[in-house]
């Protein structure tokens, strides 16, 4: 429970700090986190294309199985 | 939904994890922008594939003129200009960071896959030319026919008359050593998949405009 959270903690000086806070060094970053920093950050190019490239497959899935919908529908209308 | 289209799902995304990861030889000015080979080429293989079979559409409408054959023409010739597009457009990024320019002049196989492009645009003005369905189907199918040959023209035959950028475009270079053999192992599966990729949209495509024709026949596509 924080009592007075303003008073104890400082986020200004922090935040606009020359170092971010939210940065950890290589050392204490978990075993993710440096696997992403490793190679020039190219494994971050992966992860981008590869979130585009599912979304965009999840778009695909969705109209086709709607499209289907449709034609049952129609089909079963002309009988 | 049937399966060829989760295996298309799963085959494309190895082939851009494989196409990201795997050691790729040290290539002078190119680097690292060798592995947009998997993606930029296979957008030019799926843009074939799709007009190809918009001619194979076209041809069978004129032998028996069925509206199914049209939408399956113009769906096919659609989504096969998408796939151009998106050649162009990675073709043009790519050549600002390893030529130096977004367009050259110079470079003949850029300007004739543009060209190629504005042939495929005057198809779908041509159809959007008619009120009357059979009369723009039968012109239209017959203008496709035309298009399609000019394909191999604009970007096979006529860059390997002249200088050209690309490598392996001039002189008669078909299935060379220049590719090197690590590339290849991604690149062929990647034309083989963004190719049925392009069936998958095709398939979605001519299903939405036979369902909007069987709902209302009149509509314009």
């Amino acid at each position: 429970m924080q009592i007075d959270s303003t008073a104890v903690v400082d986020t200004l000086t922090q935040a606009y700090s020359d170092v971010w806070a939210g940065q950890e060094s290589l050392q204490e970053a978990n075993a993710f986190i440096a696997f992403m920093y490793s190679n020039d950050l190219i494994y971050v190019v992966l992860g981008v294309t590869l979130i585009i490239w599912s979304v965009l497959l999840f778009f695909m899935i969705r109209v086709d199985k709607k499209v289907a919908s449709l034609e049952e529908k129609l089909n079963s209308e002309e009988q | 939904m049937k399966v060829w289209k989760y295996i298309v799902a799963i085959w494309l995304t190895l082939v851009i994890g494989g196409g990201f990861l795997i050691y790729i030889p040290e290539i002078p000015i190119l680097e690292q922008t060798a592995r947009n080979i998997f993606f930029h080429v296979p957008m030019w293989m799926a843009m074939y594939a799709m007009f190809l079979t918009s001619c194979i559409y076209s041809i069978r409408y004129l032998n028996s003129p069925e509206p199914i054959f049209d939408i399956k023409a113009e769906a096919s010739a659609r989504v096969g200009m998408m796939f151009g597009l998106c050649g162009l457009l990675t073709g043009s990024l790519w050549a600002r960071f390893t030529w130096g320019t977004w367009w050259t002049f110079a470079e003949p196989k850029m300007n004739l896959a543009a060209l190629a492009m504005m042939i495929y645009v005057a198809y779908l003005v041509l159809r959007s030319a008619f009120d009357d369905e059979d009369k723009r189907a039968k012109i239209a199918a017959v203008y496709n026919i035309f298009a399609v040959t000019t394909i191999p023209f604009l970007l096979y035959v006529v860059p390997r008359q002249l200088t050209s950028l690309h490598p392996g475009a001039d002189g008669n270079p078909a299935f060379s050593e220049i590719t090197a053999a690590e590339l290849r192992l991604i690149l062929y599966p990647a034309m083989l998949g963004f190719i049925a990729l392009s069936f998958w949209v095709y398939d979605i495509m001519h299903r939405y405009q036979s369902v909007r024709y069987k709902i209302n026949p009149e509509q314009e596509s």
